[in-house]
């Protein structure tokens, strides 16, 4: 039982795995030095002594040959690694480390040396789960392995090896080893047994127990008869009973402690992912609002600014696509550009935005007109400024409204390109149709419409084939009471 | 006569600015303060004030938004008796969280406007939900349009009157949505202000009666847009 006793102990060392290079045989020792720390030299001198001296060295190789698996050292210890260069970081990872090949003396060095050594050899590839490759005939060749040898060992130094004594210590022996080899996959998944590998997880340590606990009894009953043997088995059964009764209390509560102690960790970790946010954003630009406190203009500015990017993060952070990237859909171009007006001239401008559609030129063209109306609300009216913008079932209607004096025109001079060019020459430009409602005293009102181009017909400003649609320059402008039965245009 | 409101708001720097800002105007009193959901719910039984100015997102209490369990622990309060009048809650909230804004006026607010707005108008809003009227802001109408209009592909399929607006109450909509102010929308079509008045409120039944759980999923859908 001497080589399972360093390998039970030691659930942060490096896993026991074969390396696959600096192999002489089967990297059975090269294995066992990187797993105990010893110099791979030494195991090696060792296996060669014990197997001289009576051949258990050399069954002790080939049961550890059949039963550990072959796999990288390195793979376990990304975590210990230095953060370095990204290739040596990754290196670290997925590289067959090329020091031991060279220098089989130092595989115990192996995971320290990776990242600073770990160029990318011939040999490199993904990481495979080592423990999923143990398997249970590996388990039972290597138990009868092992018996053989023991049997040889003892007959050796004189023992008469019972037959019925060895197959209890094989069934134990088995056991223990199915156990342990499933002692990292429960450590990495953390005792969460959910999921197909948490199953077959729990059913190998579960037969392990089994066994160990059948080859105890076997050890114990021996060749006593059946009556005694029922009797010691209920014995074991209420002691058992017992200590389960006992210990079931703590079991809970440890499981409990465990469970709570995971959430904290969670529930921290998202308290800190908000205290950093706040750091660099709120608190930033509060430290800024109070140096420009005498200039009004900037504080708005930065407030705005501000409000905008923490309203972002609190309610509009599911639409992020998957590579990360955010489409460019109409919704998302109009408080753009709002926002891009908003911080150019530190005058808030409220967006509210009804449906949605994806962009083509034409959008992006009343977009910029939208822009530009409200740049000129802004500029001459100031605060507050009202976008409105609605996805329709056969186009995108656009308002643009403010509280200002209002202005007429036709007393805008012929050489001033804002509003006659940029909203009107543009909209019409793209088959939509912009105006521009004024009343003194009351506000201005920009009016934008891009109808969805219809089939067979030109690029006309009336569409009088839809009868709900108001003709661009009508009096009211309530435009399209879209009939509730229109098919929805969502782009999204 | 003057509205008795009670200001349920748990910043107190917001209590006293919009304390200020209503001082000027004679005809509503401030006739309490509460800063939490038990404090609130405690404050609108013992006051029974005309109009509750609530904050949608409150401490204490287990349903959130904190406001719309003010709102549900107040349901006795929220409809007429012979006795009494029944108070009536105005939503006011920086929350963009379309979820939040239904969630309370589902509960029984009859309006929602967003902090920003001014004290003028925010009296004129006191004094409109005083009245029984309904107060959208242009959000709110923004919502409401999104909700029933061309971004719920079910309207199609659904034939209930209470899960469709009027093309009438659209217009309204719309024009409260370009930022019209009630007598504006009223010149704009043509009609009264009490004719508003009318659309508007029988639009915020609709949205606090309509069954389908539609429009409890668009508001939490819109988060995912």
């Amino acid at each position: 039982m001497v080589p399972m006793e360093p390998t039970i102990s030691i659930p942060v060392r490096p896993p026991l795995v074969r390396p696959e290079t600096g192999r002489v045989v089967a990297g059975v020792a090269a294995g066992v030095a990187v797993h105990l720390g010893l110099p791979v030299r030494a195991v090696r001198i060792l296996f060669v002594l014990t197997a001289l001296g009576g051949g258990a060295g050399l069954l002790l190789y080939i049961w550890l040959w059949a039963l550990v698996p072959s796999g990288e050292a390195a793979q376990a210890m990304p975590a210990t690694a230095p953060p370095g260069p990204p290739a040596a970081a990754a290196s670290a990872r997925t590289v067959v480390p090329t020091t031991p090949a060279g220098q089989p003396g130092r595989v115990g060095q192996v995971a320290t040396d990776v990242p600073g050594a770990g160029l990318p050899g011939p040999t490199a590839r993904p990481v495979s789960r080592r423990v999923a490759s143990t398997r249970i005939g590996d388990l039972v060749v290597g138990g009868l392995l092992l018996a053989g040898g023991l049997a040889v060992l003892g007959s050796q130094i004189g023992w008469q090896v019972p037959l019925g004594a060895a197959l209890p210590l094989i069934v134990v022996v088995g056991g223990a080893a199915l156990v342990y080899s499933q002692l990292d996959e429960v450590q990495d998944t953390r005792w969460a047994l959910s999921g197909a590998s948490g199953r077959s997880t729990a059913l190998r340590v579960a037969a392990g127990v089994v066994l160990v606990l059948a080859g105890v009894l076997l050890a114990v009953i021996g060749s006593t008869d059946v009556a005694y043997a029922g009797r010691v088995l209920a014995a074991v059964a209420a002691m058992l009973g017992g200590v389960l009764l006992v210990l079931t209390p703590w079991g809970i509560r440890f499981w409990r402690d465990l469970g709570a102690e995971r959430e904290a960790r969670a529930r921290e970790a998202v308290r800190a992912d908000i205290a950093a946010h706040l750091h660099d954003s709120v608190l930033q630009t509060l430290a800024l609002i109070q140096r420009n406190s005498d200039d009004s203009g900037q504080v708005i500015r930065l407030a705005r600014t501000q409000e905008r990017e923490l309203r972002s993060w609190l309610y509009g952070g599911g639409s992020t696509r998957a590579d990360g990237s955010r489409p460019a859909t109409l919704e998302r171009q109009v408080r753009a550009a709002a926002e891009d007006v908003e911080d150019l001239h530190g005058v808030p401008v409220d967006v509210v935005v009804v449906g949605d559609r994806s962009l083509d030129e034409r959008g992006e063209a009343l977009v910029a007109a939208l822009r530009e109306a409200m740049v000129n609300a802004v500029r001459h009216a100031g605060a507050p400024v009202m976008v409105y913008v609605e996805a329709l079932p056969d186009g995108v209607e656009a308002f643009v409204r403010d509280r200002g004096p209002g202005f007429d025109l036709a007393a805008v001079p012929g050489d001033r390109h804002g509003v006659r060019e940029s909203i009107i020459g543009r909209m019409d430009r793209y088959g939509g149709s912009a105006d521009v409602r004024a009343v003194p005293g009351e506000g201005t009102e920009v009016r934008l419409r891009l109808p969805d181009p219809v089939p067979e017909a030109t690029e006309d400003r009336d569409h009088p084939e839809v009868p709900d649609q108001a003709p661009p320059r009508e009096q009211t402008g309530v435009g399209a009471g879209a009939p509730a039965a229109a098919t929805p245009e969502e782009a999204t | 006569m003057t509205i008795r409101l009670l200001l349920v708001d748990d910043h107190a720097m917001v209590r006293s600015g919009v304390r200020t800002e209503l001082a000027t105007d004679p005809q509503i009193e401030v006739v309490g303060e509460a800063a939490d959901v038990e404090t609130a719910i405690a404050q609108v039984h013992a006051l029974r004030p005309d109009v509750v100015l609530l904050d949608v997102h409150l401490p204490g209490g287990t349903v959130r938004p904190g406001g719309k369990e003010v709102l549900q622990r107040s349901a006795d309060l929220l409809v007429s008796t012979p006795e009494q009048p029944p108070v009536r809650f105005l939503a006011l909230s920086v929350s963009d969280a379309a979820e939040d804004v239904i969630a309370v006026i589902r509960s029984g607010a009859r309006g929602y406007v967003t902090k920003t707005i001014s004290g003028p108008d925010l009296a004129a809003a006191v004094r409109r939900v005083a009245d029984g009227d309904a107060v959208f802001s242009p959000r709110l109408a923004g919502f409401v349009l999104d909700a029933f209009g061309t971004g719920a592909g079910e309207v199609a399929t659904v034939d209930d009157e209470l899960d469709r607006l009027s093309a009438r109450e659209r217009e309204v909509m719309r024009l409260i949505a370009r930022g019209y102010a009630y007598k504006e929308v009223a010149r704009e079509l043509f009609i009264s202000v009490k004719t508003v008045e009318t659309h508007v409120s029988a639009v915020l039944r609709k949205l606090q009666l309509s069954n389908r759980n539609e429009l409890t999923r668009w508001a939490a859908d819109r988060r995912l847009l």
